[in-house]
């Protein structure tokens, strides 16, 4: 079968297409080759437009050939094509088009007109580029994602500490007027209207205070809890989220040794802080690299000045997230922590701020080293939560043996810079038969504990100066006997309770503080 | 339509209004990032609410929203992780209309579940053409109209669109152009 086309049908399969005659001068050619080749003229011997590989044109037509691979390069610049010499009586069509590499596609003068409509590689080759055009897209989405995640945990942290502010002075305003309420019915109950106004008050507070519970517990329930967890385990079970996060051109290499150690965390504090770091390390890296992300367990000591120093019994787990990117200077590496501040365009600076700010809360740190050209390296300390040792939850009592408790025979330090709540409550437990000693700052309670001993310390948490937990600390070093009771109405981390210690959450109720105090 | 299009309508509100307005479309419609993941097909409807949303916004009626947009669109795949596409499929307006088809085949198969338009240059003279857009879609002529301008913008060219004849799947663009002086 004999096909016949005209110059432009062919011109439509093969923009690139050249007719040799049999003195090998160029008799037709097609609309690519002119516009991309101007030098290419009709009538000039091919071997003055192109070098022929793979072919001798002096006996292109004596071998007797049917086709021919062949491959031709420019004599006017870098253009390669390549296809097959289709040899007939009239001459030789060649049958060429450009070789398309990727810096020719990319940056090139060509375009989609200067290949065949049928040509499969150029549509093989677009494919290639939308495909990672989209991949390049899928990961710029990551890091929105991820920042948008980063955005809303921050936001509800900042809620739920606004919430637990406000509940705190809430409920401690509803413990004054509670007190005060018993106060009134224990002093003028007698009188029928004053006992049925004081109880009156007292069911208002107690509606009042479980409507600040519940606004309290909506709050947390936007939040993680705050549990022991193993680092090793969130880090594990989030790699494919951190390496889509990094994309294609980082690789992540994991060296996980603290598998059997756990510290107390919110869940999507730590995976939010770890891709906050390595969001970060991509960005120096935009060329590619490496992130390795290990953890280990150290023994040091945290200083009241957040300093680890390696010296000390206290069990951390030590995560580090080193890159081997640019690396910071050191005005930039001293800087790198300020809450706003950020080296690059658009960036918030709440990164690794927060990373710090998380660290911290946890009861443990977070700094960098860096080397220029090099690469830096984050590090995060979390406390280890011992495991075999049972801590005593918030609102549910712990036994302690020894304990002295013979009622009306308490010696209470009581401390409450309320000082309505602290008249009720001394008020309240000498009417129950206790020796009760009253202070209204932490100062006045750290002399009262060096000046005499005491069965139960009685305090609230959150005071000017130092806290009810400091009180409580310096209280059991002293007297490892003492009954701690810590009231506040804002919810103390657990870690910050030690085993044994009780808590009331204000306003408090007059039966469970007699009961814990009586217990 | 996929999710490409919401990435681009949302960098208009946000280059044009700012992250407020953007946010409080979202917000009155309900979507967010997941409504935004560049190769996810998505419901024509979804795609048509956003657009009416910040036609709103833009103080503009839909159909003159639809034509920023269009023009816009170009600007924003030219500028984005397919500029390198976009510069492969045509050096003109002529070639890179005419290039349209083979473009969206390449799309088609990237984005499986996609329903693409086709252009055909009916014919092509010296500041001159004449195109069929021809799609399954209803809806979409001001859009393609704001296309060809923003083509015009790309190629440095200035001058006039207007409808030949309609049909019901298929409209004749008429273009007029000249090249840009400075």
């Amino acid at each position: 079968m004999l096909l016949s086309f005209t110059e432009e049908q062919v011109d439509a399969l093969l923009p690139t297409f050249l007719f040799v005659d049999r003195n090998h001068n160029i008799s037709a050619m097609g609309s690519s080759i002119s516009r991309r080749l101007p030098e290419v003229r009709i009538g000039m011997p091919c071997t003055e437009a192109f070098q022929i590989h793979n072919l001798e044109i002096e006996r292109f037509f004596e071998d007797g050939y049917s086709t021919k691979p062949i491959r031709l390069v420019s004599r006017h610049n870098d253009f390669s094509l390549y296809g097959a010499a289709i040899f007939h009586d009239d001459g030789c069509l060649l049958a060429v088009r450009f070789v398309l590499s990727e810096e020719l596609f990319a940056n090139g003068p060509l375009d989609l007109s200067d290949f065949g409509h049928t040509d499969p590689v150029v549509l093989s080759t677009m494919l290639i580029a939308l495909q990672r055009a989209m991949l390049e897209e899928a990961q710029n989405i990551s890091l929105e994602l991820a920042r948008e995640r980063q955005r809303s945990t921050d936001l509800l942290i900042r809620t739920r500490r606004t919430a637990g502010y406000l509940g705190h002075d809430f409920n401690n305003l509803l413990s004054i007027i509670q007190l005060n309420a018993d106060r009134m019915l224990r002093l003028y109950g007698q009188d029928k209207k004053i006992a049925k106004l004081a109880n009156i008050i007292n069911e208002t507070a107690t509606r009042a205070s479980q409507t600040t519970k519940v606004a309290m517990t909506l709050v947390k329930q936007h939040t993680g809890t705050l549990q022991p967890l193993s680092v090793d385990a969130v880090i594990r079970n989030n790699i494919s989220i951190l390496k889509s996060v990094v994309g294609s051109t980082v690789t992540i290499s994991l060296n996980l040794q603290a598998d059997k150690y756990k510290s107390v965390f919110e869940y999507n504090e730590l995976l939010g802080g770890i891709i906050n770091v390595i969001i970060n390390a991509r960005e120096v890296m935009p060329n590619g690299g490496r992130i390795e992300i290990s953890t280990s367990v150290e023994s040091g000591q945290i200083s009241g000045r957040k300093v680890f120093q390696p010296s000390g019994n206290d069990k951390y787990i030590a995560i580090r997230i080193a890159d081997n990117g640019v690396g910071m200077s050191e005005a930039l590496l001293s800087r790198a922590f300020e809450p706003r501040f950020s080296s690059k365009p658009g960036g918030t600076g709440l990164g690794l701020a927060s990373v710090r700010d998380f660290a911290i809360e946890r009861g443990g740190d977070a700094w960098l080293e860096s080397v220029l050209g090099k690469g830096t390296t984050v590090h995060i300390l979390l406390p280890v939560v011992q495991q075999s040792e049972p801590t005593c939850s918030i609102e549910v009592q712990c036994p302690e043996e020894n304990l002295l408790n013979e009622p009306g025979a308490q010696r209470i330090l009581l401390v409450e810079d309320e000082p309505y709540a602290l008249e009720a409550l001394a008020e309240m437990l000498e009417a129950e038969g206790h020796a009760v000693t009253s202070c209204m700052s932490s100062e006045a309670a750290l002399k009262a504990l060096e000046r005499e001993p005491f069965h139960i310390l009685l305090t609230d948490i959150v005071m000017p100066g130092s806290s009810g937990i400091d009180i409580a600390s310096k209280a059991s070093a002293d007297r490892p006997t003492i009954k701690v009771i810590l009231m506040s109405g804002f919810e103390p981390s657990q870690t910050s309770l030690q085993p044994g210690w009780l808590f009331l959450h204000k306003p408090l109720d007059r039966a469970e503080l007699l009961q814990f105090i009586s217990a | 339509m996929y999710g490409m299009i919401h990435r681009a309508m949302r960098q208009m509100v946000l280059e044009r209004l700012g992250y407020e307005d953007w946010l409080a479309l979202e917000q009155k419609l309900g979507i967010g990032p997941p409504e935004l993941l560049t190769g996810m097909v998505y419901e024509d409807a979804l795609t048509q609410e956003i657009i009416a949303e910040a036609a709103v916004q833009f103080n503009l009626t839909f159909d003159e929203c639809l034509t920023e947009f269009g023009r816009y669109w170009v600007r924003y795949a030219d500028h984005g992780s397919f500029s390198t596409i976009m510069q492969f499929t045509g050096q003109n307006l002529a070639s890179f209309i005419a290039n349209l088809d083979r473009f969206h085949l390449t799309v088609g198969a990237a984005m499986p579940g996609t329903r693409l338009p086709s252009f055909t240059l009916l014919s092509s003279e010296e500041g001159h053409l004449l195109v069929q857009y021809q799609s399954e879609r209803i809806g979409m002529e001001k859009f393609v109209y704001g296309l060809f301008l923003g083509l015009m913008d790309r190629f440095a060219t200035f001058g006039d669109v207007t409808v030949t004849s309609r049909e019901a799947k298929s409209v004749i663009f008429d273009i007029r152009f000249a090249e840009q002086c400075c």
